[in-house]
């Protein structure tokens, strides 16, 4: 068995109107070469100019991260001669970036991680190369969209961990509204970089890096068969080459190119683009959009009894958690609220394919049927059948209840009139309770439940039933 | 100091070659500038000062307000390269 | 009076009198461009079509010039004389050139310049070499080589240049002419082919220093395409032009300007500072205070070195995007690389070749702390005691140069150890960004010499006030080629 490290680094398409330094639209589009302005050609005599919401977007998220945040806001090149790198650098940030020395806690099957942040910083996508028979074709739409790279530290140490981190870094992006963070669109992609060390060495292993992975599944497998592949290596005795690899549709990696010599990207300070304070005010505002973010809430519901996964899964979407946070405002049947939202709820979601936001049922309306309930004016079942109606049509369910009259019968001599009604309809289900099959009074409770229309106690129905048929023994 | 072998190289990863006088000439060159910077190194304090990127800096530059606006069009951005396909630009292979 | 003696406010005066009309001074220019190209050759482009469509007029509006060709000027081929960018028509206006557009201004050609800017002779340009009209066995200097000559010339009354050390205050002072660069960000760069980008400042040259101010009073002021352009300071640079002088102080550095500090002058350097003394001479009859100030040596002789070193570094990534990829000249390979090496190899000339291999060089993981940085460190140095000077006195007041403008072959642009601290001290107003000024002072060898005032930054309309007064107690306001050689 060996020890596993990996370390990540993961690119986050910023969601802007505009590029990271120039004025073309931020949007994905199939035609070619729509968005671009003189700055994504690198035109000779150009000059970038800083999005102010691209910074914002990156400070915020450097602060969700936990991230030391720097005084000033300035950039670097990085130089390299690629063809989908039109300027020949590539702005950066090295000397002052956005975030230094976070950290982010999640849970992983209900122990508490922390990863280290190394650092945030903010820079710019490059063009991209469409690959044909013969040649290849440059589209720069792409370039010059604000990207933002999270560095992490050695510090995860399986598959799990890995995704489980990802998962919980693009809520935070979700969370804080900075990405769409899509991965199927690229909007989100990491590189992972994992090595394997015996137990009892002192020394990291040697480092193999897999680059530019989209789907967290992928980011599992190619762990996976990367531990997999390591592993046999070293019990061969054998070296683990460092190089950087790729992944196929199955997971498996295949080797990219080995590493020769470290390249000099040659990085100074961007010099065309003037320093920006960044004051404790601005700093304070930014903060105080940054909503409680998911773990804080996972934490908050555990307390507050709910089990871990309920609470994994209200907290997982911002608006879910919001929504279910108004709904135990207004009720306390936490129980009833959490079973509510986590199954009927998300589940009408899912089958209608809308938003939390687009549902008609607001969490005030949910809280006036749930009390209805523990008041026990209404069932349970019959409740949620209101609730079912209440969302189709997209009606406030107490409404419904006004419509149809409906209120739960719960007076006891109401009740014990029907039914010794049901006891003549149904002398032979007496006759065996009363030979010993308790199980029969549930029968007699659904004949009660029947006759009323649903509008009986249930609870009561039964007890009162009971005692009627003991009274008889 | 440099040697021939080291500049090839050195221009090698500027993307160009040049021609072996030029060399000659350039490692001229560098012996002056390096001697000269060496100089430099020992000028009283150096080490002390905080190298200057800027030449002021008056923390009064604003940040670009996030508004996107009209683009250049696909002909214009293909105007200088008669390399085109597909309105994109067109270059040999690119192996990764 | 003669169109190639008129200053702008003459020319102004005759068209709003309808004495003579925009287009006619167009086609003078144009004419006088077309007669001198072949001999001393100021252009890259001559425009033959007159074109004039203010959209809001100003002093400028009829008024011809020309530009530097390193000015993005869309549907006007610009190639900064390089042969990389020998077909290269942009699709987009520097700020500039937008801005003089928008005036009215009528552009009569693209200038000549030393390719891509990196050179101060005007004799590596890929169209051939830049000639001094004074005296054609000499240069006029660059890298605003062309610029320099077609306003000595009086092809135009003014043209825009480009300033990294040097580069228009020193054409100007061999060419007899004024050369203002103002204070970094006074202008915005935007659309400027980029040498080395925190020392690039847009700079012009004219036939006086009105002219100077009335230029930059079009073209200042903040950019939102350019991030380091400063908010307008709102100030008219021509109302203050006259202003008092009286009790202004200026300093000169010891190191460079006093003959003491020289083991063996030159003839040259003699009468170079002779004209200089004359000039501080009438400073002080017109109440202005000169004083002689030390700098440390070790300190002056590390500004060229420095210089080369920063330019170098940042020329070397500024110039990473002429690949032959998406513009420019491209040749031909099987792989992107090899296009890369074939367009870069064809399309710089060699000294271009030999900067970029230093400025890669320096910026060296392992090579930066010692060389770019301590570069950085110096300028550093230098600019803190010119701010620390700048606190007693208004200004610094040198020869713009050791001398007049060299012959063919005496000096080029391979690095040199001599220091040569009166070739080299004009670097420093790049440095620090501060607002400086070549003007004439008068003959040595029937060829012009002048003086340079460099001042704190924003205080553009100061150097102007100064300059002004110090060129009214000459004679050579105004001058062009073929004027007597006083």
């Amino acid at each position: 068995m060996y020890k596993v490290i990996i370390g990540l680094e993961v690119h986050c398409e910023l969601k802007t109107n505009s590029k990271n330094f120039s004025s073309a639209k931020n949007t994905y589009t199939n035609m070619p070469n729509v968005n671009v302005m003189p700055v994504d050609l690198g035109l000779p005599g150009i000059l970038p100019v800083v999005n102010k919401e691209a910074c914002k977007k990156a400070l915020k998220t450097a602060m969700a991260l936990n991230c030391e945040t720097p005084d000033e806001i300035i950039f670097d090149r990085k130089n390299y001669y690629y063809p989908d790198l039109p300027k020949g650098y590539q702005i950066t940030q090295v000397t002052k970036p956005f975030g230094r020395n976070g950290s982010v806690s999640f849970l992983v099957n209900g122990e508490e991680k922390t990863v280290l942040i190394h650092q945030l910083h903010l820079e710019e996508d490059t063009a991209s190369l469409e690959h044909c028979s013969n040649y290849s074709l440059i589209d720069y739409n792409r370039s010059g969209i604000p990207l933002m790279e999270i560095v992490t530290e050695p510090c995860i140490y399986s598959a799990d961990e890995a995704v489980r981190f990802l998962e919980t870094l693009r809520n935070i992006f979700l969370y804080c509204e900075v990405s769409e963070a899509k991965s199927d669109k690229g909007q989100m992609r990491c590189d992972v970089n994992i090595s394997l060390m015996k137990d009892t060495d002192t020394e990291f292993g040697t480092k193999v890096e897999m680059k530019n992975i989209n789907a967290f599944t992928s980011v599992k497998a190619a762990i996976e068969y990367e531990i997999k592949r390591q592993s046999e290596i070293l019990d061969k005795g054998e070296k683990v080459i460092q190089e950087t690899r790729r992944i196929d549709e199955d997971g498996k990696t295949y080797s990219m190119r080995e590493k020769v010599d470290a390249v000099d990207y040659k990085y100074y300070i961007e010099p065309n683009l003037a320093p920006v304070k960044l004051t404790d005010e601005i700093k304070n505002k930014v903060k105080s959009e940054i909503p409680e973010l998911e773990y804080s809430r996972i934490k908050r519901y555990i307390d507050l009894g709910i089990s871990v996964s309920d609470a994994e899964t209200i907290a997982r979407d911002k608006n879910i958690s919001n929504y279910f946070d108004e709904l135990i405002k207004n009720t306390n049947d936490l129980n009833t609220a959490t079973n509510w939202l986590t199954i009927i709820i998300l589940g009408s979601l899912n089958k209608l394919n809308i938003s939390i936001n687009e549902l008609f049922i607001t969490p005030t309306m949910l809280a006036n049927l749930i009390e209805k309930v523990s008041n026990k004016e209404l069932s349970s079942q019959l409740a949620k059948n209101i609730l079912y109606e209440a969302m189709e049509k997209n009606i406030d369910p107490m409404e419904i209840i006004k419509k149809s009259n409906i209120k739960q019968i719960s007076n006891e001599d109401e009740l014990i009139s029907i039914i010794k009604n049901i006891f003549d309809e149904c002398p032979e289900q007496v006759n065996e309770y009363l030979n010993g099959n308790g199980k029969v009074a549930n029968f007699l409770v659904g004949k009660v439940m029947q006759k009323t229309n649903k509008q009986a106690n249930p609870g009561t129905s039964l007890k009162l039933i009971k005692e009627e048929l003991e009274r008889m023994k | 100091m440099v040697n021939k072998e080291m500049l090839e190289k050195y221009a090698e990863k500027l993307m160009f070659r040049m021609s072996d006088e030029e060399y000659v000439t350039l490692e001229n060159e560098f012996d002056i500038i390096l001697k000269q910077m060496e100089l430099i190194g020992n000028i009283n304090g150096i080490s002390d000062v905080e190298p200057m990127i800027f030449p002021f800096v008056t923390y009064d530059a604003s940040l670009r307000e996030d508004v996107d606006k009209e683009p250049l069009t696909v002909d214009e951005v293909l105007s200088n390269t008669k390399h085109q396909v597909r309105d994109q630009v067109k270059v040999p292979k690119v192996v990764e | 009076m003669e169109y190639k003696k008129m200053l702008i406010d003459d020319l102004r005066e005759s068209i709003d009198t309808n004495s003579v009309s925009s287009e006619d001074l167009f086609k003078e220019a144009n004419k006088l461009a077309h007669e001198y190209q072949s001999d001393i050759n100021p252009f890259v482009t001559i425009i033959d079509k007159y074109s004039c469509r203010a959209k809001e007029k100003n002093i400028l509006t009829g008024i011809p010039y020309a530009l530097k060709d390193n000015f993005s000027t869309s549907g006007i081929l610009t190639t900064a004389s390089s042969n990389i960018l020998k077909n290269y028509v942009p699709v987009y206006d520097a700020t500039v050139y937008k801005k003089l557009k928008n005036s009215g201004a009528v552009l009569v050609g693209k200038n000549t310049l030393d390719e891509l800017a990196m050179g101060g002779t005007g004799t590596t340009c890929h169209t051939g070499v830049v000639k001094n009209p004074w005296n054609t066995s000499r240069l006029i200097g660059g890298s605003s080589a062309g610029g320099a000559a077609s306003v000595a010339l009086g092809i135009v009354p003014f043209a825009i240049g480009s300033d990294t050390g040097d580069s228009v205050r020193k054409p100007a002072a061999f060419g007899g002419i004024v050369g203002f660069k103002p204070t970094y960000g006074r202008i915005s760069r935007y659309g400027l082919f980029a040498f080395a980008s925190s020392l690039d400042h847009v700079a012009l040259f004219s036939r006086s220093v009105k002219d100077a101010a009335i230029v930059t009073n079009v073209l200042k002021g903040q950019d939102d395409l350019d991030m380091t352009s400063l908010k307008d300071d709102g100030k008219d640079y021509v109302a203050t032009l006259n202003n008092d002088v009286k009790g202004k102080k200026l300093f000169y550095i010891k190191e460079a300007c006093n003959l003491e500090a020289y083991d063996n002058p030159s003839d040259m350097l003699v009468n170079t500072i002779e004209n200089f003394n004359k000039v501080i001479e009438n400073c002080k009859n017109i109440g202005i205070t000169v004083e002689e100030v030390s700098i440390d040596v070790s300190i002056l002789n590390a500004l060229y070195p420095s210089y080369m070193t920063i330019s170098c570094a940042e020329a070397t990534s500024n110039n990473s995007n002429l690949t032959g990829i998406q513009f420019g000249n491209r040749i031909d390979g099987d792989t992107y690389e090899d296009i890369m090496f074939n367009t870069r190899t064809n399309g710089f000339s060699e000294l271009i070749k030999r900067r970029f291999v230093i400025g890669s060089y320096v910026l060296q993981k392992e090579n930066q702390e010692k060389l770019f940085l301590n570069a950085c460190r110096v300028r550093r140095m230098i600019v803190e005691k010119m701010h620390e000077l700048f606190k007693t006195y208004d200004g610094m007041i040198m020869p713009a140069s050791g001398g007049i403008a060299p012959k063919f072959g005496e000096r080029s642009d391979t690095l040199s150890n001599e220091y040569l601290i009166l070739e080299n001290h004009l670097v420093i107003g790049n440095f620090g960004g501060f607002p400086s000024i070549t003007i004439p002072s008068g003959f040595i060898d029937n060829m012009p010499v002048a003086v340079n005032i460099t001042g704190d930054i924003f205080k553009d309309d100061l150097v102007l006030n100064i300059a002004n007064k110090i060129e009214g107690t000459m004679n050579y306001k105004g001058q062009i080629v073929g004027d007597k050689n006083v």
